[in-house]
């Protein structure tokens, strides 16, 4: 009987139901089951209101929203230009480095690749790099930088990992470190590559412009710049807590783009604030619900159970990995990054764990791999998003990444079987 | 959907603009005391005791009202794997089952989450700063729903154009 429910909820996913309504159904039948008030899914969805660092969710978007409707990315990309324009490749490699920053700094909500790719993708072209590279770089640098500090991602896992009570929490600060090396790892062997392929084509065209354009690039982002310090350095300064540093961010944001350098009409903040809220929604609805469905999860001792199923065939650590692998790609596949995190890190955690997986290491794994899916067909958002935008098949954007794709799937499995590399810097 | 002068034209136009008008609000509110509470702590050493609580309240509440606009554009987190590959004349079928599912379910938490509301507002439960706890909470039952006469309405209202042979997508 719960197996054909189960079986029914994920026909009825794949069909196209909304993912919270799947959920919150598959928590309640769960919870009949059980002979549990149905009352207490009201209970768990207001444990929303328990957790401070969510605040950071509709900040950073909102933040997200607003610079990308302004002409920040422009100015973005021409700091970027100035530090890394003369390497082999250098416009590819701008394009990285500007695209990371960005994700980080805005969520993941794939404002990147309108933000940025609109800007970046005729000046590849200008620049004399073929089509198909362009559209293949801008579609997975959209999801570059999720990795980066204090991009949203890193911040659901550790608070879904915190509503576990495991041994030893996570603690987002210390995820934002272990994002680090394998962050840059991704970006570099991007950058190393679309300089490879390039370097016959570098002519030394754009090394070092001038020193004026250099001092005129850095002006024209001096309201910008100071951004990355204020809130890296308030949060590991100590004086701001994660969600207050969003709340900085979109402020600050705001102010300036909005009210000094009047890029956006006032009478358009309703409505980016509108838009940006409905992403919003459509996560916190999914988190509430799923707050729900983990409480019964664990109630049930389903993890454990898996757990102890899986042990019968997989004694090692590294099969339990590869086998990881493999299924977070599926995964990675269906679903997008957050409904993943919040459905899936309560059952997979604590089976990691019990192979000896560090939490930490887990959750760099977890992401890198989740951020292959958003270029990876049938659903990956960022596919329609680029061929939505630079009007091209969804076909032709997936021929595209392809390469991207094998470069980025080398990280992801250097990530999974070097810990060293997510865990040295803590 | 009705022509665009008619009452319930109008009145669906003023429940939008409500809704819109509320979340833009809180957001705003949210924003403001959010780096009114940094400020006071680092710079005047002092801070606003309420403020914790009532910026946690506003995420729940922006948040659920976010999933309510969602839902009127269509625009909720779902997988969408099959519908895609089913072709146009099950697309809207499957349209109609998948919302009138998404729906009922909806209306099921809505009356829970409500039922959980009213004992505490029964119970007078407090919340924070005086408020008793059933305003805080009162969002669940509302936003769900909404959103479950949103799914219900569109399903439907896709079932009558499907009955009717006019479906088209």
């Amino acid at each position: 009987m719960s197996a054909l429910a189960g079986l029914g909820l994920l026909l009825l996913a794949l069909l196209g139901a909304p993912l919270f309504a799947v959920i919150v159904a598959g928590a309640m039948l769960g919870f009949l089951r059980q002979d549990i008030d149905l009352s207490v899914i009201g209970i768990e969805i207001y444990r929303l209101a328990e957790m401070p660092v969510l605040l950071a969710i509709p900040m950073f978007t909102l933040a997200g929203y607003i610079l990308g409707e302004s002409q920040a990315p422009r100015r973005l990309v021409r700091i970027s230009n100035l530090l890394l324009g003369w390497l082999p490749g250098g416009l590819a490699i701008v394009a990285l480095a500007a695209c990371a920053l960005f994700t980080a700094f805005t969520g993941a909500s794939g404002v990147t690749i309108v933000a940025l790719g609109a800007l970046l993708y005729p000046a590849l072209k200008q620049a004399g790099y073929p089509e198909k590279f362009n559209l293949g770089l801008i579609t997975t640098a959209g999801s570059l930088g999720l990795l980066f500090a204090p991009s949203l991602p890193l911040i659901l896992y550790a608070v879904v990992a915190q509503q576990m009570t495991l041994e030893r929490p996570v603690n987002i600060d210390d995820l934002f470190i272990a994002g680090i090396l394998p962050g840059i790892l991704m970006v570099v062997l991007l950058s190393v590559w679309s300089g490879w392929k390039h370097r016959h084509s570098w002519k030394r065209q754009a090394n070092f412009q001038s020193w004026r354009e250099a001092k005129a690039a850095v002006m024209d982002a001096a309201w910008e710049i100071p951004l990355p310090f204020l809130v890296l350095g308030g949060i590991y300064g100590g004086y701001i807590a994660v969600s207050e540093a969003a709340a900085l961010t979109a402020f600050y944001v705001l102010v300036v783009e909005v009210f000094i350098r009047r890029e956006i009409p006032l009478g358009r903040l309703p409505g980016l604030m509108r838009e940006a809220m409905i992403m919003v929604g459509g996560i916190i609805i999914i988190l509430g619900v799923s707050l729900a469905s983990t409480n019964y999860m664990i109630d049930a001792e389903i993890p454990t159970r898996v757990f102890e199923t899986i042990r019968e065939h997989i004694d090692s650590r590294l099969a339990f990995l590869i086998l990881l692998n493999i299924f977070l790609l599926g995964l990675g596949m269906m679903l997008d990054i957050f409904s993943a995190i919040v459905i899936m890190i309560p059952l997979i955690l604590p089976i990691a764990m019990g192979y000896g997986i560090d939490p930490l290491h887990l959750g760099i794994i977890f992401l890198a791999n989740m951020q292959l899916g958003y270029f990876t067909p049938p659903v990956g958002m960022n596919l329609f998003i680029a061929s939505y935008r630079f009007e091209k098949p969804v076909w032709d954007i997936y021929k595209s990444t392809l390469p991207f794709f094998f470069i980025l799937l080398a990280a992801v499995l250097i990530i999974t079987y070097w810990p060293a590399l997510s865990l040295a810097l803590l | 959907m009705t022509n665009s002068g008619s009452l319930p034209a109008r009145l669906i136009r003023l429940l939008h603009a409500v809704e819109d008008g509320i979340l833009i609000l809180l957001l705003t509110a949210m924003l403001l005391l959010g780096v009114t509470q940094i400020l006071l702590r680092n710079v005047f050493d002092s801070g606003l005791l309420w403020a914790g609580p009532l910026l946690r309240v506003m995420l729940l509440w922006v948040g659920l009202l976010g999933a309510m606009v969602a839902s009127r554009y269509d625009k909720h987190i779902g997988i969408d794997v099959l519908s895609r590959l089913a072709g146009e004349k099950w697309r809207p079928w499957l349209r109609i089952a998948t919302d009138l599912f998404a729906g009922l379910v909806c209306v099921i938490v809505a009356f829970y989450a409500g039922r959980f509301v009213l004992d505490e507002f029964t119970y007078a439960t407090p919340g924070f700063a005086g408020i008793p706890a059933w305003m805080l909470e009162i969002v669940i039952p509302l936003a769900f729903g909404v959103i479950a006469l949103r799914y219900l309405i569109s399903s439907g209202m896709q079932l009558q154009r499907g009955l009717k042979g006019s479906i088209r997508v």
